[in-house]
């Protein structure tokens, strides 16, 4: 069945995807809670995403946007395969590597070279390849000798240039990036972007939730507005990033 | 699946390391606490025992470190493993990687312990005078055996324990009640052959004299009955898959 809808042109076939997540007050965790409160526990469903139809072609970047709680991250979160559509289905075609929180997965008590080998592996890297691309990543997150001390001694900003150095050098060709730039400084930014700008360049895809609606005019030539679940408007990001400001500017 | 879990190699062995080394991490012997503890055990055991029972059992410390060093790699792999997608819960909210990595890691590490402590097991058969036989050579197929039992069991209950935590609870109660229906303490020839059918109903006690008869009483072991334990726990590996992809798709969203 996948081959049938196998398209190489394509990198994300999202299709027809509904998502609810469960409200549930007093969540039963054990089972006497269950047997005692087996009917009595309110429940209420909350549509984050209603019916969402995306296709995105290999090479293209893409720029999510939208009001808080429209649905961008959940999402995202689709897309890695973090949680599952409750109705539809998405298709990912390509090695995919998400950068949803800010170091997930690193562990505090470990240096930050060794948490680049952890985290690479977590992306499904090798440890050949990861020791082909230390030195880039160390390079990149201009941690200098910090490299060597314990993550948990990190201040947020090297956290972030870490935890984005090993994600961009990880080779995927499709990148999902939730809102995370925002914590380094202007200088930092920048290079994530020029960064961006060539991996855009070298044909991969790019999904982008950003606030930052100027950097994300330059970078993406799609725009996506998601508003309470639902595409609102989709097309050239310059298009899209006008009519947003117009109603939530 | 297993492409997958070939293209996550790097993560599953990084993750085994962890487990391996991790769990002792701050303490003075470190790794070293994993063989000592069955070692103590074997030595309360080994002076209790022959108090409070009238045994006739000769090498009776050789005899049951045989039985428990692989029950500790049984029960250990069992109570880490139910809990181990809840105690990774944050990690599972923000990165995809192939959960089924978490239980497999588990029951690996602690095969590798297990096999470590062979050595053990060696050092007992030297010492007491019994020796060795060709029948070691046997080992791996029970080693086997029991390592796609566990896994399977693991599967099943490290899935459902995220949705019903009483599970982890009720499986360490549930082990230790096992523990005494296993021969590990004892020889099923002290039952009458009623009471050892009833008892080889439970997979781990063909397995656990399967040890026994390879590295102690040096014969065959019972051929019809591990083939069957090892079809049994063929079946609940299979089960444990499909119970662990059937699950884990509501994992992020639960713990």
């Amino acid at each position: 069945m996948k081959k049938k809808i196998k398209d190489d042109s394509n990198a994300i076939i999202v299709k027809n995807v509904s998502k609810r997540f469960k409200l549930v007050y007093d969540k039963p965790f054990t089972l006497k809670e269950r047997l005692v409160f087996w009917n009595k526990t309110k429940t209420s469903y909350h549509e984050v995403l209603k019916n969402i139809n995306i296709n995105i072609k290999k090479g293209e970047t893409v720029a999510l946007i939208g009001v808080n709680g429209s649905g961008k991250s959940t999402l995202l979160k689709l897309m890695t395969k973090i949680i599952y559509p409750t109705e539809g289905t998405i298709i990912t075609n390509g090695k995919l590597t998400s950068l949803l929180e800010l170091g997930a997965g690193f562990h505090p008590d470990f240096t930050g070279r060794e948490n680049i080998y952890f985290n690479a592996s977590i992306f499904g890297l090798t440890a050949a390849e990861i020791d082909n691309r230390v030195q880039e990543i160390i390079d990149f997150s201009e941690l200098g000798e910090f490299i060597e001390s314990p993550v948990r001694t990190y201040s947020s900003g090297m956290y972030m240039r870490l935890a984005f150095a090993v994600a961009i050098n990880v080779d995927a060709e499709i990148l999902l990036i939730d809102e995370i730039l925002a914590v380094g400084d202007k200088h930092f930014q920048d290079k994530c972007y020029k960064k961006l700008e060539e991996l855009k360049n070298s044909d991969k895809t790019i999904v982008i939730v950003s606030h930052n609606l100027e950097s994300i005019q330059n970078l993406c030539n799609r725009g996506i507005w998601i508003h309470e679940g639902k595409v609102k408007l989709d097309g050239k990001t310059k298009d899209v990033v006008n009519e947003y400001l117009k109603v939530c500017g | 699946m297993i492409r997958e879990l070939y293209n996550y190699r790097q993560l599953l062995k990084s993750n085994v390391r962890k487990e391996i080394r991790g769990k002792y991490k701050g303490s003075f012997l470190g790794v070293l606490w994993s063989f000592v503890n069955p070692l103590l055990m074997t030595l309360v055991y080994a002076i209790v025992f022959p108090f409070i029972l009238r045994n006739s059992q000769e090498h009776y410390t050789t005899f049951i470190v045989i039985a428990i060093l692989p029950w500790t790699w049984f029960t250990t792999s069992i109570s880490q493993g139910t809990n181990c997608i809840l105690m990774q819960g944050q990690i599972l909210k923000k990165v995809y990687f192939p959960r089924i990595i978490l239980p497999l890691s588990i029951v690996l590490s602690t095969l590798i312990n297990f096999l470590i402590s062979c050595l053990i097991i060696l050092l007992f058969l030297l010492f007491s005078g019994i020796g060795f036989s060709w029948y070691i050579l046997l080992l791996p197929v029970v080693v086997i055996t029991q390592f796609i039992l566990t896994l399977g069991i693991v599967l099943i209950t490290s899935s459902i324990d995220v949705y019903i935590r009483d599970l982890e609870y009720i499986i360490n109660f549930f082990i230790s009640m096992l523990f005494y229906a296993t021969p590990v303490l004892y020889s099923m020839d002290m039952f009458p052959k009623k009471v050892q059918m009833i008892l080889h109903l439970n997979p781990m006690a063909t397995i656990i004299e399967s040890y026994r008869n390879i590295f102690f009483y040096q014969r065959m072991p019972n051929i019809l009955g591990l083939a069957i334990v090892f079809i049994i726990s063929l079946l609940l590996l299979i089960l444990g898959i499909f119970t662990f992809t059937k699950l884990e798709k509501g994992f992020a969203e639960e713990v």
